[in-house]
């Protein structure tokens, strides 16, 4: 491995990454395939993220896409049932959902998933370091294992790859809330839910709930769910969300939530009271950039608007050091975030310079009915200065 | 309401500008759209009664006897396939049986509001609609007859040909009397029970696969080759998974002889291979091994029209031999049988004829998915024939298995095979190494094939090249993503079966 006519290097890897999703795996996976000495660090798996638990795979294996699809499809049936009777299926006795077996099957399934992106590392030649990075140095990075067990790898190339984390609005009361995180872990099915949100999480998991049986409250700032898509969809989605049977709270401002009996919370707004089983908070996320400490500030890599701060190639200010993935806040799609790692391992690996391509990136939002886009928003069209014709079908 | 033979706008002196006989998706889409351009448009259409005495409205094969209820039925299946993906998802629901005749009910209601819609808009396109056979007496005349024998004759500038076609039988003793097509199996008032279907199309696969998935036991007597015209590791693959899901292959074999007996059919099967002949007897026969053309009482003679010896028209831009007459959908030579292209077929002709138009049909790059259980969806080549078209050597094939992120929880068995087996669903993408890696076939076995297939016809339409879908992001986490990340060519021999995500 290695050419032996090369300068040796001061430096025991070639790449380090810090974090094991998306983003972070396919680049190390990449790198160490071709032959480099690659070492990743990742915290160890939780289905709930914190400061000292993640896992192999991610946000999206272990509780985003993968886990949010399984529910989403779960929570579909209801409407297949009935569709089928319209078929001729006879189905006399309404169908009962049991949470349990749900939650059971998508933990093993995560668990599953989770075991496999370790061992595609392994296979890769990647060498796997369970703890929390933190950059010394550019050519630094301090592990800490669970036991405090310290270890430095000297690296020519650091990859960040910490991804983000859930964020709750700061209002009075906000621990009694959760996040898309605990949603997905919940013991049983909440009888009553409030989602505070209206981006495509909020949608999505106001979708799931509501499938399953809950009575969703959807409360949201905008006059309509999905801000900075398409009018046309934003109105279709509202629309559905009611059709469906979620109570939609547009232009409403949640104050303040408080313990009213047991197991039941009160979340007071600008304009009411609700008093629901659960509050899920969809307020957005944020970048992991010092959850754990990264040590970023004594390394001096650049900020910016709580992301870190990287060029078109994923560089940071910093030499040697690179950011990929959804703790740059870019694109904060799991496909983005693998063409980013693979554009990254191309320009810091193989001295290819490449950039990302951003434009045209396809997505979907898994609200039921679902909504996928590709392109320029109507109104993004209009404003880039084009003179459009839009074409339109409503159908069934 | 009779019209008197007045000078049209378009000073030919005849009745009508255009008449199009056959009231189907490529005769209705050229009406309305000649009518649109200012024409004077008279459309036939008439059903002959099948062998066991079904007809249907206006629409022609898709919406009565094809595509739509086809189509209603499979998703009917795969709704009962999906009960048990629900119970792994935690869902308590029992499957208390299939009930056919209300779903029947449903699907022939739906169709019946179909027939209904394409009335009102043929009226609301000021098209005459004439529910009566058209059979030509010269070039430009043509005698209607209606079901009650009462005739009327009627005069045209253009004559548009779009009769389609109608299941063929075998010639076998029985066949008529006992069994039944697709003509009579989306309307069958009673349940099917065990069924044979023969044939080795596109049609007896959709049959026997809807009918196995909604619960009743199906065999398939193919006499060679299965979906000949497809690709065949495709064709090989949808056939073995049908195969291993409960419907019953009854290979190099022909129906010799059908006779009833009480309420069912006696079959005699003569294997091919070996000579032997053995009798077996189920409920229901659904013959399906082809499908002729409906021009052998057209007339055409008088017309002067000269059809291919198929019945069909060799018709470059849909003219015939004869200036005046053209043929668009099912009756054309060495075309896709398909609704949408009979329909865009239809309407470039009519801009053509009527709007000074020059754009013809392009029969390349037609997408098109078939409707087994599993679906398969295909634009392009297959493999055989781009090897063949570009040379071994040229042509690359990328492959991977796969299942889809829905059908991870399901453990489910079904007499000890898996109901949703790992690596049971496949794609390919075969590509033109001499020319940039274009893409020239693309095949795809899974759910939603349809869906999936649709968007990529549209690239391979700009010539994308393989490097143009690697560099498309995917959507994630979706099936159609992993045409976006295909690396294994078969060429390299690397096992291409999936064994974690």
């Amino acid at each position: 491995m290695g050419n032996k006519n090369a300068k040796p290097s001061p430096y025991d890897y070639d790449l380090v990454t810090i974090g094991g999703g998306s983003g972070g795996v396919r680049a190390s996976r990449l790198a160490a395939a071709d032959g480099k000495k690659v070492a990743i660090i990742e915290l160890p798996f939780d289905p709930v993220s914190s400061e000292s638990t993640g896992g192999f795979g991610g946000t999206c294996v272990i509780r985003g896409c993968v886990p949010k699809k399984l529910f989403v499809y779960g929570s579909h049936f209801h409407e297949e049932f009935e569709d089928a009777e319209g078929f001729g299926w006879n189905i006399h006795t309404p169908p009962k959902f049991n949470w349990q077996h749900l939650m059971a099957q998508k933990t093993k399934e995560i668990t599953r998933l989770n075991g496999i992106y370790a061992k595609m590392l392994n296979n890769a030649g990647a060498e796997i370091f369970e703890g929390r990075g933190k950059l010394i140095d550019a050519h630094t990075v301090e592990v800490t294992d669970a036991a405090g067990h310290k270890t430095l790898l000297k690296t020519a190339n650091t990859c960040i790859a910490t991804g983000g984390y859930a964020f709750k609005l700061p209002i009075p009361g906000a621990e009694l809330g959760i996040t898309s995180d605990e949603a997905l872990t919940l013991p049983d099915l909440p009888r009553k839910v409030c989602i505070i949100g209206g981006g495509y999480i909020a949608v999505e998991f106001a979708g799931i709930f509501n499938g399953l049986g809950a009575e969703v409250h959807l409360v949201f700032r905008q006059e309509l769910p999905l801000r900075g898509f398409d009018e046309d969809v934003r109105a279709a989605v509202n629309e559905n969300l009611i059709k469906r049977g979620i109570i939609v709270h547009p232009k409403c401002n949640p104050k303040s939530l408080a313990e009213a009996s047991a197991g039941t919370i009160t979340v007071e707004t600008d304009s009411g009271q609700l008093t629901v089983n659960t509050v899920m908070f969809a307020t957005g996320r944020k970048p992991n950039i010092s959850r754990p400490d990264l040590g970023l500030s004594e390394v001096g890599v650049e900020l910016d608007h709580g992301a870190i701060k990287v060029d078109a190639f994923s560089r940071t200010n910093v030499n040697g050091v690179w950011a990929i993935g959804d703790v740059t806040n870019r694109v904060n799609l799991t496909p983005v975030a693998l063409m980013e790692g693979a554009a990254m391992m191309a320009s810091a690996m193989k001295g290819r310079m490449t950039k990302p391509d951003y434009q045209y990136i396809p997505s979907a939002v898994f609200c039921q009915p679902p909504v996928a886009s590709c392109g320029l928003s109507e109104q993004e069209a209009v404003s880039n200065g084009h003179t459009c014709d839009v074409y339109l079908a409503s159908f069934r | 309401m009779a019209e008197t033979a007045a000078d049209t706008p378009m000073g030919h002196g005849y009745e009508f500008d255009l008449v199009v006989i056959g009231g189907g998706s490529g005769g209705l889409a050229c009406s309305k759209e000649a009518a649109k351009l200012g024409a004077k448009v008279a459309c036939l259409d008439f059903v002959t009664p099948s062998p066991q005495g079904n007809v249907w409205g206006l629409g022609g094969t898709c919406v009565n006897v094809g595509c739509i209820p086809k189509k209603l039925m499979h998703n009917a299946g795969i709704l009962g396939e999906s009960f048990s993906d629900a119970r792994e998802f935690g869902w308590k629901v029992n499957n208390e049986g299939h009930d056919w005749a209300k779903m029947v009910e449903q699907i022939q209601n739906y169709i019946g509001s179909l027939n209904w819609g394409y009335r009102v808009a043929l009226r609301d396109n000021n098209v005459e609609y004439i529910n009566a056979k058209g059979a030509f007496e010269d070039a430009h005349t043509i005698v209607c007859t209606k079901k009650n024998g009462k005739t009327r004759t009627i005069t045209a500038d253009k004559v548009v040909i779009a009769v389609g076609g109608r299941p063929k039988y075998l010639g076998v003793e029985g066949d008529k009397e006992c069994c039944i097509t697709s003509d009579d199996v989306f309307s069958l008032p009673k349940a099917p029970g065990k069924t044979l279907c023969v044939g080795a199309s596109y049609i007896s696969l959709e049959t026997a696969g809807l009918l196995s998935a909604l619960g009743y036991e199906v065999s398939v007597l193919v006499r060679s080759v299965f979906l000949r015209g497809f690709d065949s590791e495709m064709a090989e693959k949808i056939v073995g998974h049908m195969e291993s899901h409960g419907v019953r292959m009854i290979r190099s074999s022909v129906p010799t002889k059908f006779e009833k007996d009480g309420d069912k059919t006696k079959v005699t099967i003569k294997n091919s291979d070996f000579g032997n002949e053995i009798v077996e007897e189920y409920d229901t026969v659904v013959i399906a091994v082809g499908r002729d053309p409906c021009t052998g009482d057209l007339g055409l003679e008088k017309a002067g029209v000269v059809p291919h010896k198929s019945g069909k028209f060799e018709a470059k831009d849909e003219q015939t031999n004869v200036p005046n007459i053209y043929a668009v959908g099912d009756v054309l030579e060495q075309r896709q049988e398909l609704t949408p292209v009979a329909i865009q077929a239809g309407q470039l002709l009519a801009r053509r004829l009527y709007a000074g138009a020059t754009a013809s049909m392009d029969y390349d790059l037609v997408p098109t998915t078939v409707f087994t259980p599993l679906e398969y969806g295909c634009v392009g080549m297959s493999e055989e024939l781009a090897a063949e078209t570009y040379g071994a050597d040229n042509t690359e094939a990328y492959i991977s298995f796969f299942k889809p992120l829905e059908w991870q929880l399901n453990h489910e068995e079904h007499n000890g095979v898996p109901v949703r087996g790992d690596n049971s669903c496949y794609l390919k993408l075969i590509t033109n190494t001499a020319d940039s890696e274009r893409v020239v076939g693309l095949h795809y076995l899974g759910p939603n094939a349809g869906e999936v297939v649709q968007g990529y016809a549209v690239a391979m339409k700009c010539g994308a090249t393989k490097a143009q879908f690697d560099t498309t992001v995917g959507i994630h986490p979706t099936v159609s993503e992993e045409f976006t990340i295909l690396s294994v060519t078969k060429r390299s021999g690397v096992d291409a079966q999936k064994k974690g995500c």
